[in-house]
């Protein structure tokens, strides 16, 4: 399959970049790691007439910790992620999901964080070639008005597969979107559209510049399903974060629970993440409680359309979560 | 056997080095002048009747140079035997499956092609598809090939006599059905053509085949021009697995489209094409009735197999038989009835591949096994009792003569540690045994027997001609391996030409499994001929008699008195100044019963040697996600005898990948209304190396008298038993029989749930 044609641009910095995005809006795409974006364009999913490379924006690719919270640049790879210590030590769920996602040789030559964060919805019945899709009517994402994964679904139900927006989500990061002559933070809770169509609240001129992840003194952990042990999205993730009590250390102060793979958008689920509050630490039963809830409140929102039974994966919305759970409170217990 | 010097020994292959330094050329580098690009249009439509092609603005837009319909094909049709004949090149009437071939363009670049086909208006009446085997024989809609009622394409009865007297016999009887989907082959390499005629009208083609000459002689019957004009190129091929050995629709097109614009144009697939538009192996819905004695002995058994065979006919008499013969020839039943129909379905076309049988053979073991457990009978006991023997015949009639199964059980079951394993695993840890046998050839009539050509150079070095294609599976090397040992020269000495049908005589192709037995075996005869040339010449010189000579390391010299020797370059040189021709040929073909026929006669010999194999498994079962992770796997076949261990090896570890690992574990299609919706790679999940178990590879040796040097099947048949191995030791671990295959996580966990419900009413 090839390319469609399109204009190449390469800016040399951020304020080129945000200028470029301002001129062409609608009509550009950003190019960082290319892992999403050019497998959609081979398949005709996307046509832009133009896409901005984000190759000499080394501005935008580092990890730092500032005033209690940590940094991350946009365009960081997955590789350098997964290699920081800092990373590693106080943002457990991002380096365990950054370490899954496609395999060494992607993170290390071209995938960073923020293509991570901003892969597009996936469906199999949407990411597939123009043949594949010819002969029946386009679905909602695909500028019809069917959907092939749920009947008499009026908008699109495709599914946020991102490891790392999941496990940002949990550990309660926010992102910097920037455009010319501004920007502005919004928290990854909110960054999200209830439809898969266009998944993210966020302007065409609008470019992803940092993740911030505060440190809290809270201990995470992320967990996936997936058929493959690499070059494989999840069928279902969860990413967890549990904050010890200051005064009771194995008392649970608070707690998010974010379940991937299963909506449009990875799902906070606020109703199990509240119920373990005051839990004991080793309360397993707890744990168990808070994944029931989960996997009732996340199944409402999937649709059989990546791979694997619908049963299977709503099913296995506890066992990650309950598994996530049990290696946070491991950490934290440390 | 230990006085060989290439032969036997584990020796690099001539083509890994091109081929992991990228110098390696396949289909899709070649570059012509001229050259121009094809595309072809597919049905987007399961079931439809065409009703009119318009192909006016693709031809004419700028750049295009030609556009083919089925107009164009004289009604030409497809199909591997006479009977089978059911596939137009391009359809004219109906398409089939989503995939179906409805035209063909060439123009200057891809983009221009990819735009008229586009611009082809094909208008079409929609026609109810049937997409289920079963359903399909139920079908009172359209059929989907008119001259065959209920969609049966084909019927395969084979009745060895006395199955209902030995039921009555028996003294436990079961009766079990094991479905299995159908599964792609993934080849590396997606499939890619370049056609061309040249200033003679030869017909010169490029693309990765299974025989050169199973593809040249489809192609010169629908061009109505001699099989010398066409010519089938060599050229470095990434996979095949059974899947490219018949020619197909795009080879038509291809040639036609050069024909047409007297350029050459090449054809290059997509993932997606390649899953779709090649063939897939059959979707299998298969019961077993099983009669035994006290001691577990099959008394009889009665197999019934639906297969679904897609769209089209492709090899499917063979596809309906193998599965049978597998069976019948790993264990001996004192008899069987087995019925296997095909079915056409409105799904991509299903044929050849290396697992031919996998759903079918698995089931088979899996009924052994539940057997086995009623009657408190070992697994490994139960395949000892039942297994073939050397010197027995198979139940319709096939003499097997090497044969080592009780070898590879014992020593797949010490290296395993089986006996300290089975029974005394912790809770979700299993292992279990899978066995496998698989014809080294089968009767192919004309095209049955290989010879090969040989001529020495002046220089002492030598060129070897053989029509062996190399698929990936290491032909190649095994070609130079015999004819450096027969010639007495190092494999560097050897220049290899095969797969050309220009240059190189008739050959089964790599095709059931006789690329060593057949096409070796004439390599093997045509450089012991070339060899004694050398010796009559040798012997004049130092003037001992022929009997006498050895030939080794580029010398000729006295067996019992190696001082005494003469460089073979200095042979060839006396020989050609002496009038004396240093070149020769020789052939080979199977003594097989060329009256059995797949439907018709499926009775008498089917080929001269068989191979035999068993798989030991074992595995852990996350009882919460129901993922299986496989810890080691055990693998001893009798290959007759091992040519070269490590490229066995690689096929062994390969035929795990693809029938143990992948087959039983992950992949499989998803479909919705006939499309499938996993046709790549990231969507069909193939294992990739780091999903891999540890492996132990066990080379047994039976010495086939009839196989050079002993050589039978050695590659494809692991693949068989792994698919069984890995399904006896997933229901050893969950203590559930399953009978639907691949064994997903979502299945495993279904019935591991099950199991506790029904133990906990207990």
């Amino acid at each position: 399959m090839r390319l469609p044609r399109f204009d190449y641009l390469e800016p040399a910095n951020l304020e080129e970049t945000l200028d470029l995005l301002s001129t062409h809006r609608d009509d550009v795409k950003i190019l960082a790691g290319g892992t999403d974006l050019l497998v959609r364009m081979k398949k005709g999913l996307l046509k832009p007439k133009k896409l901005i490379s984000l190759k000499a924006l080394d501005e935008l690719s580092y990890i730092k910790e500032e005033n209690g919270v940590i940094k991350i640049g946009s365009r960081t790879s997955l590789s350098d992620i997964i290699h920081s210590n800092l990373i590693q030590k106080k943002a457990e769920a991002l380096f365990q999901a950054c370490e899954k996602i496609g395999a060494v040789t992607i993170q290390h030559c071209r995938g960073t964080i923020g293509g991570n964060i901003l892969q597009d919805n996936r469906c199999h019945h949407y990411n597939q070639s123009e043949f594949h899709r010819s002969g029946r009517q386009a679905c909602h994402k695909d500028g019809g008005k069917i959907c092939y994964a749920r009947d008499e679904a009026d908008r699109c139900n495709s599914t946020c597969q991102s490891d790392g927006a999941t496990a940002l989500m949990a550990i309660g990061a926010n992102l910097t979107l920037a455009q010319k002559g501004g920007e502005r933070t919004v928290d990854l809770d909110n960054f999200y559209t209830t439809d898969g169509i266009m998944p993210f609240a966020m302007e065409s001129h609008e470019l992803l510049k940092e993740i911030a992840i505060p440190i809290q003194g809270a201990k995470s952990a992320y967990k996936r399903l997936a058929y493959r042990s690499a070059i494989d999205y999840p069928i279902v993730c969860a990413g967890v974060l549990l904050k010890p009590s200051d005064t009771d250390k194995n008392k649970i102060a608070d707690a998010r629970i974010v379940v991937g793979a299963m909506g449009r958008a990875p799902l906070f689920l606020a109703k199990a993440s509240s119920s373990l509050k005051g839990k004991n630490l080793t309360d397993k039963d707890a744990f168990k409680n808070a994944a029931d809830i989960s996997m009732n409140s996340a199944a409402p929102f999937a649709v059989h359309n990546v791979g694997a039974t619908l049963e299977y994966r709503c099913d296995m919305v506890f066992e990650m979560v309950f598994q996530a759970l049990e290696q946070a409170a491991i950490a934290v217990k440390k | 056997m230990s006085d060989y010097t290439i032969i036997g020994k584990r020796m690099p292959r001539v083509d890994s080095r091109a081929k992991v330094m990228g110098k390696a050329k396949f289909t899709a580098d070649l570059k012509l002048p001229g050259m121009l690009v094809g595309k072809i249009k597919r049905s987007p439509y399961a079931h439809a009747r065409i009703l009119n092609i318009d192909t006016s603005k693709a031809e004419a837009l700028p750049g295009v140079k030609s556009v083919v319909t089925g107009k164009d094909t004289e009604g030409v049709k497809w199909g591997v035997f006479a009977y089978t004949r059911d596939q137009e090149f391009i359809q004219t009437q109906k398409v089939r499956y989503i995939g179906d071939e409805v035209a063909g363009v060439a123009a200057v670049d891809e983009e221009t092609a990819l735009k008229a086909l586009d611009l082809i208006e094909v208008d079409y009446e929609e026609l109810p598809p049937v997409f289920d085997p079963m359903e399909a024989m139920a079908s009172q809609t359209e059929l989907i090939h008119e001259e065959f009622p209920n969609n049966v394409n084909v019927h395969v009865n084979i009745d060895t006599g006395n199955v209902d007297e030995n039921f009555e016999k028996a003294y436990y009887i079961r009766e079990d059905t094991y479905v299995a989907p159908e599964e792609s082959y993934f080849q590396a390499e997606p499939y890619a053509i370049v056609a061309r005629f040249d200033h003679e009208d030869c017909l010169e083609v490029w693309c990765p085949n299974g025989g050169p000459h199973m593809k040249s002689k489809p192609l010169s019957n629908a061009f109505k021009i001699p099989l010398h004009k066409v010519k089938i190129k060599k050229i470095t091929i990434g996979g095949a697995f059974g899947g490219r050995s018949e020619i197909c629709p795009v080879d038509y097109i291809c040639a036609l489209l050069a024909k047409k614009t007297n350029k050459p144009v090449k054809i290059e697939f997509t993932r997606e094409e390649n899953t779709i538009a090649t063939r897939q192996g059959h979707a299998m819905i298969t019961t077993h009735k099983t009669g035994v004695d006290k001691d577990g002995k099959v008394l009889a058994r009665e197999t019934t197999c639906y297969m679904d065979g897609g769209a089209y006919s492709s090899t499917g008499p063979i596809a309906t038989s193998v599965p049978f013969l597998s069976m019948e020839q790993v264990y001996r039943m004192e008899s069987v009835r087995y019925n296997g129909y095909r079915i056409y379905t409105n799904k991509p076309i299903r044929g050849m591949i290396r697992t031919h049988g996998r759903g079918f053979a698995c089931g088979l073991d899996t009924q052994l096994d539940m057997i086995a457990d009623h009657l408190g009978i070992d697994p490994v006991e139960m395949r000892l009792r039942n297994c073939r023997k050397p010197g027995e015949y198979t139940s319709t009639k096939s003499y097997v003569d090497s044969c080592a199964m009780d070898e590879t059980i014992h020593k797949a079951v010490e290296k395993s540690g089986w006996k300290e394993k089975w029974g005394k695993l912790p809770p979700f840890h299993g292992i279990g045994i899978g066995t496998n046998s698989v014809q080294t050839g089968f009767p192919m009539g004309i095209r049955g027997g290989s010879q090969s050509f040989i001529k020495f150079n002046e220089d002492g070095e030598a060129t070897v001609m053989s029509g062996v294609v190399d698929n990936g599976q290491g032909n190649d090397n095994m070609l130079v391996q015999i004819a450096a040992e027969e010639l007495g020269l190092l494999p560097e000495d050897i220049h290899l030409v095969s797969a050309d049908t220009e240059t190189t005589s008739s050959d089964p192709g790599s095709y059931s499994q006789v690329s060593t037995f057949v096409g070796g075996h004439a390599v093997q005869i045509a450089a012991r001929n070339c060899k004694k040339k050398l010796f009559g010449v040798a012997a004049k010189v130092l003037k001992v008699k022929p009997d006498t000579l050895a030939a080794k390391n580029r010398l000729i010299f006295v067996k019992n008195d190696p001082e005494k020797s003469i460089p073979i370059k200095k042979v060839v040189r006396i020989s050609l100044l002496n009038f004396t021709s240093v070149n020769a040929e020789g052939g080979y073909w199977p003594k097989v019963d060329m009256t059995r026929e797949w439907v018709k006669n499926p009775y008498g010999q089917m080929c001269e040697a068989f191979s035999f194999g068993t798989t030991i498994v074992e595995v852990k079962v996350d009882p919460d996600t129901g993922q299986v992770e496989v810890l080691e796997v055990t693998a001893a076949q009798d290959v007759g005898y091992g040519l070269n261990p490590l490229v066995l090896e690689g096929q062994f570890e390969g035929a795990l990948t693809m029938g143990g690992q992948g087959g039983m574990l992950t992949e499989y299609h998803e479909w919705k209304d006939g499309r499938c919706l996993n046709p790549t790679m990231l969507d069909y999940k193939l294992p990739l190396a780091c999903d891999m178990p540890k492996i132990n590879n066990i080379i047994v040796e039976s010495i086939d008298p009839k196989g050079p040097y002993g050589a039978k099947e050695a590659g494809m048949s692991i693949a068989m038993s792994a698919a069984q191995g890995y399904s006896a030791a997933v229901s050893n671990a969950i203590g559930v029989y399953m009978d639907s295959f691949p064994l997903t996580p979502d299945k495993i966990l279904t019935a591991i749930k099950k199991k506790k419900q029904q133990s906990e009413k207990k």
